[in-house]
């Protein structure tokens, strides 16, 4: 009995050391073992990101984000595996996080809470953000006033991605409103058009996408940019990978790419 | 020979012929010369006129007579502003692909935005304004500073109010110099002559290239405002004819084919101003107006009183309206006519896309936004400006007609035909 009991406990502790073992290797998986395994894991949103990345109806993913994964995997001369399966934003730097993938590319943004988790590369694209504002709602509530100023010290409700940055960026920016969180970009801009919300917010890009997709919009819809944010859109990297980190640092230095906001549009109307 | 000008140079720009662009510098060469006297002439016969006015001693009852049929005429033109483009929108409903196209040009190049804000407030920039206005954008503080710059307004009311000194001073000194201002007024007038043989000319040379340049497609879209405002613009052009007439007791043929000429001559320059000269000699040789209302009024009508910018305004408030699927009420059409007049008054010393400005002062009051007014008005502005200019000339000549009628051939010898 006494001979069972200790080959029981020598199991478990031997099963506990392997899995501190697994832990400590996942704590410190950087550079060199990303090297080792020869591959490079990348997440990213399940839902298409016109101009960023994109499904194909062969499977395949198209976009900027998704050649510059393979510019990386190139540089790092590894396989490079992209698992679009993330449902959302926050679930991509998750991923990140929690060492399912080792970087994360969907436009993401910093956050104070993502910073918390993982790392950020510099950015790769930046953006203004903006909003799009029900005009007749904004008339309404002005009383006269300018727009500007009307926006600046909006009430209403401002609709954005749930899960996302600008969740943050909404209440942090325009503290007197209700943030309303809904599912999907495609359910925030029909919650406008049903006049759920008085506006909505995201980057410059993707208002003037949606208008650029639906011109008649403009007559009901007016685009404003906030002059004084800016969205960087960096690479979430996982938290011990700093020599990745300044890898992919050197990497964007190297081969910078500066894109216009045309440019963006023109990428993803080609997509 | 007027109307064949105008024919001719609507067929040229029609053709958009690339020579048409070369008349260009001719047109603008023409409205040079014809601005070079204007302000010598405002200069000489505002005070004339004072001078007239008190020494006949019927100032006051002209003065009163002339603010009432302006008062009168400005809220029936505001009224046709408000109820034609009501009828006309209502008439004509706008469709999905118009509102589609209306979009598009409102949304322009994807580089537009229509409003750019700091959150933070160090960063804000301050609320634009729209220049001086009111009464201070008449005080003449420096009337030398005004003369340099070609600024009107001011050099009108500084004209005013010195002759009205001139007269006081004449009487307490004996002192005059209003001989010395009648032959300056006569040498303009004489100066202007000659150059008025050229309006054929210029008008072919300005109205040829501005038709060259304008797209037809962009008025398909704006079909509707365009029908409204021109609707409302023959309106009013055509009540000036009726009620000259009438209160001349003349002909409708003699009066438009008068009219007709400082009326084309405005919409070629685009310059109120620069057809005073033209309307007083319209007014009082041809129409046979009496002479001191017209040269009293005349001038600081034709460059304070922008009757076709009410029209404008009250128009595109009820299109901007209409488009977003706003309706107005009674009361909201009342509220339109009145901001109109007062915003009109906000345009004194601005002229082309900027008098657009002051139209948020009718929009916003009634819930509508203004950034969408002004990428659409600013396409159909190259023939709106140029009915603008042609309603303001011929409403402010009708203003002395109503308050005075004709001369009497008992008062004025001159129309006594000799034996």
């Amino acid at each position: 009995m006494g001979a069972l009991f200790r080959s029981l406990g020598c199991m478990i502790f031997a099963t506990l050391l392997a899995g501190g073992q697994g832990a400590s290797a996942a704590e410190t998986r950087d550079l060199q073992s990303i090297v080792d395994d020869g591959v490079l894991r990348v997440a990213m949103t399940r839902f298409d990101l016109p101009a960023f990345h994109q499904k194909r109806p062969d499977g395949s993913v198209v976009g900027l984000e998704a050649d510059l994964a393979r510019a990386l995997g190139q540089a790092l001369n590894v396989k490079v595996v992209l698992n679009a399966d993330y449902g959302s934003f926050d679930g991509v730097a998750d991923a990140v996080a929690s060492g399912s993938a080792d970087i994360g590319l969907s436009k993401l943004s910093q956050t104070y809470y993502r910073v918390l988790h993982v790392r950020f590369s510099q950015p790769y694209v930046t953006l203004h953000h903006a909003l799009l504002y029900d005009r007749v709602a904004l008339a309404d509530t002005a009383k006269g006033r300018a727009p500007d100023d009307v926006l600046r010290n909006f009430h209403g409700k401002i609709g954005v991605i749930a899960k996302s940055a600008y969740v943050d960026f909404g209440h942090r920016n325009f503290p007197e409103a209700q943030i309303v969180p809904v599912g999907t970009w495609d359910d925030v801009v029909l919650a406008l058009k049903e006049h759920r919300v008085e506006a909505i917010y995201r980057d410059e890009f993707e208002i003037r996408r949606v208008l650029k997709n639906n011109p008649a919009l403009n007559v009901q819809f007016g685009a404003a940019i906030v002059t004084d944010q800016k969205a960087f859109l960096s690479i979430a990297i996982c938290d011990t990978c700093s020599k990745l980190q300044q890898f992919i640092d050197y990497h964007l230095s190297e081969y910078p790419k500066a894109y216009t906001v045309d440019q963006l549009l023109n990428l993803a109307s080609q997509h | 020979m007027t109307l064949g000008a105008v024919v001719i140079a609507l067929v040229l720009g029609a053709t958009r012929h690339p020579f048409v662009q070369y008349l260009r510098p001719v047109g603008e060469f023409y409205v040079a010369i014809l601005q070079m006297c204007v302000l010598p002439f405002l200069l000489a016969t505002i005070p004339l006129a004072v001078r007239s006015a008190v020494m006949s001693g019927t100032a006051g009852h002209v003065v009163r007579s002339l603010i009432t049929m302006l008062a009168g005429t400005i809220v029936v033109v505001a009224l046709i502003g408000v109820l034609v483009p009501t009828a006309v929108f209502h008439l004509f409903a706008l469709d999905d692909h118009t509102l589609a196209t209306i979009g598009a040009l409102v949304g322009g190049s994807s580089d537009r935005m229509d409003v750019e804000f700091a959150i933070g407030t160090a960063l804000a920039e301050p609320a634009k304004q729209f220049g001086q206005t009111g009464l201070l954008a008449v005080v003449p503080t420096n009337i030398f500073a005004a003369l340099s710059g070609n600024d009107s307004v001011r050099v009108l009311i500084f004209a005013a109010i010195f002759g009205i000194g001139m007269v006081v001073s004449e009487r307490h000194s004996g002192v005059s110099v209003f001989g010395a201002l009648r032959h300056i007024q006569q040498v303009c007038i004489l100066i202007f002559d000659w150059f008025n043989l050229l309006v054929p000319i210029g008008i072919v040379a300005l109205i040829a290239p501005q038709v060259a340049l304008l797209g037809s497609e962009v008025y398909v879209v704006l079909a509707l405002f365009s029908y409204a405002f021109l609707g409302s613009s023959l309106l009013v052009l055509g009540g000036v004819v009726v009620f000259t007439a009438s209160s001349l007791r003349m002909g409708l043929r003699a009066v438009s084919t008068s009219l007709l000429r400082p009326i084309m001559l405005g919409a070629a320059t685009r310059n109120s101003l620069v057809c005073i000269p033209l309307a007083l000699e319209t007014m009082t040789k041809d129409l046979q107006v009496p002479r001191e209302p017209c040269e009293l009024y005349i001038p600081l009508g034709f460059a304070t009183i922008r009757v076709g910018t009410i029209l404008y305004f009250t128009v595109a408030t009820i299109f901007v309206g209409t488009l977003l699927g706003h309706t107005f009420g009674v009361w909201d059409l009342a509220l339109i006519a009145g901001l109109s007049i007062i915003a009109s008054f906000a345009t004194l010393g601005v002229t082309g896309i900027a008098a657009l400005a002051p139209l948020a002062i009718v929009l916003r009051p009634l819930g509508l936004p203004y950034e969408i007014a002004v990428p659409l008005l600013s396409i159909v502005d190259p023939i709106a400006f140029m009915i603008r200019v042609m309603i303001n000339v011929a409403v402010n000549c009708l203003i002395p007609a109503l308050a005075t009628g004709r001369r009497s051939p008992v008062l004025d010898p001159a129309l006594v035909p000799a034996e």
